[in-house]
Parts: C-alpha cells; sequence; structure tokens
C-alpha cells in the first residue's frame, strides 16, 4: 500500500511540473495580452489585469495584416502536412510490409536526416528555391516543411504500421484492392493514432518554424505568423501586450486542431480484428 | 468451371527452396485439404494460390486461367484466415459488403447476397457490431461470411479453426461440410489437425518439407500411405513402426526383438523381391489387440503391458513384443473390458493383413499388386 501511495504521489507531482511547466507562460501571455501596456511597466507587477481589455486584439488586427499572416501559415501548415503525411504513409508502409534489403539501414538514416540543424541546410535551399522562382510563394515553404518532417512522421508511422497484422491488408487484397488500394483503406484508417499524431507532429512544425519562414518570404503580404509576429515590435520599443495578443490568436488554431484530433489519436483501434 | 491446376509450382526465399516443383490437379467442387507440419510449406503454396505470395516457377491457374501474374482481387478467390483478418473498425454488415462494394454492385444486390450469407450462418442478429465483440466463433462465422458472399470461384481456409476451443472446432468443423454441401464451391483448405484433414477432404495432399508426398483420398492416406511420413501422420495414435529384415524366400519377416512374423500369402511375392533387405515394418493401433478368433493373418505373439491409457470407450495399451530386451514396443487399442494392468504377461493377436513395409532410407512404401 506504502509503494501505491507514493508511486501516485510521484506520478501526481511529476503531472504538476510538466503542467506548470507546460501551461504557466502561455497563461503569462494571456494575462499580458488582457493588460495595457502602462499596466505591463508598473511596479509592483500585478498578475491578474486590473482592467482587462481586448483592445490590444483589436490593435493587433490593424496593425499588421495578421489575417493574412494567419491565412498564410494555414496554408503552408496545412498543405505540408497533407503532403508530408501522404508520402510518409507510402514510405512507412514500405519499410514496414516490403521485404526490402536493407530496411534498418534506411531506418537508421532516416533518424539521422532528423537531426540535421536546419541552420546547415539554410543556404542550398535558399539557392534552390531562387533557381527555382519560388520565393515568395507558398511552395517555397511547403516542400521543405514536408521534407523537414517527413523522418520523424515515417518513424512515427511505421511504428504504428508494424503493429497491424499483415492478414489484415492480405483479406483486403483478396477481397478486391490493389496494395494502394489496401493501404488507404485499411492500413491508414487503421492506423489513425498514428497518422493523426504524425500529422500533428508536421503541422505543428510548420506552424512554429521561424528561420526558413524568414529567409524564403520577404513580402509582407507572404509572411507567415511565426515571422510576422516579430513585425510588431518597433525599432525603439517592444509592445508587449500587443505581441501577446498576436502570439495567443497564433496559438488558438493549433488548439483547435489538437482538440478535434485528440479522439483519433487513441490507441486500441484495432483490437477485435484478428485472435486475441 | 473452378478447377485448380498447378504445373511444377515452385518457391524459393533467396537460396531456400520452400515449395519444390508441386504438381497438383484439383476437380472442380472438391473440397481438398493441405496438410503437414508445421513449416512444410502448405500456407505458402496457398498464399501462392491466393495470389499472396510470387511463385519462383511453374504454372498456377484458377478454373482453366492461368493466374501467375494476376494479383489477388482478379483471381476470384476468397480466402478464410486463421486469425480471422476482420476489419476492426468496420462493423461486421459492413466486413462482408466490403468485397462486394469494392466490386461496385449496386445497394440491393450486396443486401441480398449478405443477408443470405448472413441466415447460412446465422449472424443476422450480429450485423452492426463490431469484431471487437463477437466471440472466437463468431468472427470466424463473418469470416467465412466475407467469403460466401463473394461467390468466387474457389474458397480457401488457412487454418482457420486452430485459434478455437476443442468443442467449437468440432462444431465449425460440422459447419464447413454442410456449406461445402450446400455451396459445392472448390476449397482448399490448409491444417495441420490430421483429424481436420480425414474429416473435410474429398482428397488430401500431405506435405512434407516442401515436397507433395501423397495426393489421395482419406480412405487412401489412411490405409495405402505413400510413404512412413504419411502412415506416422495420419492416425491416433499413430501407425506403430519396427525395424526388420524380409528373410526366407519373402516369407518371413524378423522384426527387431527377436520376434518372427509370417507374411500373408498375397504379399510373398513383393517381399521375395526384397529378400534380405533392412525395411521398416508398420501396423496401426487397431490390429493390435486381444485374440478373439483365429483368422489367416492374424498372428498371436506373447506380450507385456508397459502402460495402460483408459479413453473410455478404448484403452490403448503400450506392448512389449517377446521376451527380448530389445524387444519392439507398440500400442494397441484395446476394448475397456480388457482389463490391462501393468506388467501383466497376455496373449497379443496382430492382425498382419492390414501391415505395412517402408523403406529404410527413403522412407517410401514398399507394396505390391492387391495389398
Amino acid at each position: 500500500m506504502n509503494f501505491n501511495f507514493s508511486r501516485r504521489t510521484t506520478v501526481w507531482l511529476a503531472a504538476i511540473i510538466v503542467m506548470v511547466n507546460g501551461f504557466f507562460p502561455a497563461v503569462w501571455i494571456l494575462l499580458t495580452s488582457l493588460k495595457t501596456e502602462t499596466e505591463l511597466i508598473r511596479s509592483p507587477i500585478t498578475y491578474l489585469p486590473e482592467a482587462a481589455t481586448l483592445e490590444n486584439y483589436m490593435t493587433a488586427f490593424t496593425a499588421q495584416p495578421i489575417g493574412r499572416f494567419l491565412l498564410n501559415s494555414v496554408v503552408v501548415a496545412g498543405l505540408s502536412t497533407a503532403l508530408c503525411v501522404l508520402i510518409s504513409a507510402l514510405a512507412a508502409y514500405a519499410l514496414t510490409r516490403l521485404r526490402m534489403p536493407h530496411r534498418n539501414l534506411i531506418m537508421s538514416l532516416l533518424l539521422a536526416i532528423s537531426m540535421f540543424p536546419l541552420i546547415s541546410l539554410m543556404v542550398p535551399l535558399f539557392k534552390v528555391m531562387r533557381e527555382l522562382g519560388l520565393l515568395n510563394t507558398y511552395l517555397a515553404l511547403i516542400l521543405p516543411y514536408a521534407v523537414l518532417s517527413l523522418p520523424v512522421c515515417t518513424l512515427v508511422m511505421a511504428s504504428f504500421f508494424q503493429d497491424i497484422p499483415p492478414d489484415l491488408e492480405a483479406a483486403a487484397m483478396v477481397d478486391g484492392c490493389s496494395r494502394v488500394g489496401a493501404l488507404f483503406k485499411v492500413v491508414v484508417p487503421l492506423a489513425a493514432p498514428g497518422v493523426f499524431t504524425a500529422g500533428i507532429l508536421a503541422f505543428v512544425n510548420a506552424w512554429d518554424e521561424f528561420l526558413l519562414a524568414l529567409t524564403m518570404m520577404n513580402r509582407v503580404n507572404m509572411r507567415t505568423l511565426s515571422v510576422g509576429i516579430t513585425l510588431y515590435q518597433g525599432e525603439f520599443a517592444f509592445p508587449w501586450p500587443l505581441i501577446s495578443a498576436a502570439l495567443i490568436i497564433a496559438l488558438v488554431p493549433i488548439c483547435i486542431i489538437i482538440a478535434v484530433f485528440q479522439e483519433r489519436v487513441v490507441g486500441g483501434l484495432t483490437a477485435g480484428g484478428v485472435k486475441g | 468451371m473452378s478447377e485448380v491446376t498447378l504445373n511444377h509450382v515452385a518457391k524459393s526465399f533467396g537460396p531456400v527452396n520452400v515449395i519444390k516443383g508441386i504438381d497438383l490437379q484439383i476437380k472442380s467442387g472438391e473440397f481438398v485439404v493441405f496438410v503437414g507440419p508445421s513449416g512444410c510449406g502448405k500456407s505458402t503454396l496457398l498464399r501462392m494460390i491466393a495470389g499472396l505470395e510470387s511463385i519462383t516457377s511453374g504454372k498456377i491457374s484458377i478454373g482453366g486461367t492461368i493466374v501467375n501474374d494476376l494479383p489477388p482481387r482478379l483471381r476470384d478467390i476468397a480466402m478464410v484466415f486463421q486469425d480471422y483478418a476482420l476489419y476492426p473498425h468496420k462493423s461486421v454488415f459492413e466486413n462482408m459488403a466490403f468485397g462486394l462494394r469494392l466490386r461496385k454492385l449496386p445497394e440491393h444486390e450486396i443486401q441480398t447476397r449478405v443477408n443470405n450469407a448472413a441466415g447460412i450462418l446465422q449472424i443476422n442478429h450480429l450485423f452492426e457490431r463490431k469484431p471487437r465483440e463477437l466471440s472466437g466463433g463468431q468472427r470466424q462465422r463473418v469470416a467465412m461470411g466475407r467469403a460466401i458472399v463473394r461467390q468466387p470461384k474457389a474458397f480457401l481456409f488457412d487454418e482457420p479453426l486452430s485459434n478455437l476451443d476443442a468443442l467449437l472446432r468440432s462444431e465449425m468443423r460440422v459447419e464447413i461440410k454442410k456449406l461445402h454441401h450446400r455451396l459445392g464451391n472448390t476449397i482448399i483448405y490448409v491444417t495441420h489437425d490430421q483429424v481436420e484433414a480425414m474429416t473435410l477432404a474429398d482428397r488430401i495432399v500431405v506435405l512434407q518439407e516442401g515436397n507433395l508426398v501423397q495426393y489421395d483420398t482419406p480412405d487412401g492416406i489412411y490405409n495405402r500411405p505413400a510413404a512412413k511420413f504419411v502412415a506416422g501422420f495420419t492416425g491416433s495414435p499413430p501407425m506403430n513402426f519396427a525395424p526388420c529384415r524380409i528373410g526366407e524366400g519373402g516369407r518371413v519377416l524378423h522384426v527387431a526383438g527377436g520376434v518372427d512374423l509370417p507374411v500373408p500369402a498375397r504379399c510373398v511375392d513383393e517381399c521375395a523381391r526384397h529378400i534380405g533387405r533392412e525395411v521398416i515394418f508398420g501396423l496401426r493401433p487397431e490390429h493390435i489387440g486381444v485374440p478373439t478368433v483365429d483368422a489367416p493373418g492374424i498372428e498371436r505373439i506373447d506380450g507385456s503391458v508397459l502402460l495402460v491409457e483408459p479413453l473410455g470407450a478404448e484403452t490403448l495399451g503400450l506392448i512389449k513384443l517377446g521376451k527380448h530386451d530389445k524387444a519392439a514396443e507398440v500400442t494397441g487399442r484395446f476394448e475397456p473390458d480388457a482389463r490391462l494392468q501393468v506388467g501383466q504377461n497376455l496373449p497379443i493377436a496382430l492382425d498382419l493383413n492390414h501391415f505395412h513395409l517402408f523403406d529404410c532410407k527413403t522412407g517410401l512404401a514398399i507394396r505390391g499388386n492387391g495389398w
């Protein structure tokens, strides 16, 4: 009993640390976004806004074209995620199901590639995009984002595909599917938790990315949110409440996506299909 | 027209030959069982027929069409898997309808076929359930239903009953046999269980290490085994074997342990061709028992009981033939009222009209005309 109790306490303690660590900055930004600049710099500091105001949010929309930034981010992150999930599903399937020589080597290389520092790819990527005339187009970000998330998405999906009994695919192929048909009609729906996990990873990576977005897009109306938010700061001024409001606006789509898909990211979907 | 023909079909994984050139003709409407121990290649051969495994050489034809290069979906076969392989994300109805939807059949046709198949298998009440809400037996019925609705040229069963408990297995065995009578399709069925093979099959294919050892009716497999492997694989308990030498003009078998057995008159000619050869003598347990009547070919021998296994309807006794230390030990079937006791000495009757001889090296049966 003692052991159980102490174990539970430890788990709770760990959970609280993770929660505070994760949520404190977000909550602090939310509170800041509701304060006026005067209240923010006042001493002693106030934790809760004395007179909560939505003015910063309204300014966020008028001071910069944040709606456009939002649209750019949604397009870039959405399309790069779709592309990445599609390609990594095929790659993960090949790695887990086909009799492939040097399978483990390929997996290790994928892992190695996912560890490349982005900065080392910057110059070559920029040159390629300039040569292709893709600078200041969505493709300049969609293609590299899809590629950058590919290794980790492939590895995540491969681990989920591995758990799906090969006989299910065989059954689908006998029933009338082609191999690719069986992949998308049976394997992918069953690996939904893995597919959504990979999708969320790819989406968040693309949504948060700054360096490439700054380099590839230099026209204001092509900026993504992560870069757009930096435009709120002046040469000598940091309007923190305004920047916080913009940050909160940037957080909302991510929160919505995770809230919508979190139910899909549950295991146990394959239960009962085969014995055991 | 749904005969299945295999023409020197072989399969190798790298340097390993798993199927070594098999020729087979399965008639339309026939129930054929592939049987053999684990690793003999029976499931691989079935999957090759299904198109789930490529073939290295040879030809496979289904209903007169060579299907070597056709993917599974174009071979017009349906398959039932050992692990059921039901789609966990679909309801029972949708599992059964999946293949029909892929073939874009009209909705009313799908409804009719699924309802008919479900009626045969008595699973109409399960339509809305997901596979995880079904018992093992129900899942296997759904898997069979999914095959039936397709109305294919041939059904392939890959050890469909091996995950069920003994009682359910014998029930489902009866169901499958009834289903074959009712539908009359060609069925190819893989099992490692010789009881399933004997009870279900019109003809049995016995496989060993990728070779076809015998292709015959259950009666032929049991009573005229082509090799020691087949004889030892069928029957429970299996056939008794003892090394022996053929002597005296083919009229006597000198069985290890100093027991001499006379060869029945109709077999002497064939045995005479093998005089002096070391061979293996085989006799099934039902041909070893307590002497009741004297008849030609029945030989009485003194034996002693080493072990008794009462099974209720019959008793199995492990008997040492003769007095010699190295005497052969054989299992016999006895009536329960024989009241065998361990250590008991008693006369044993061997019905030599049903004996078998096998070559020591090749294991192949030595058999003359009229055996």
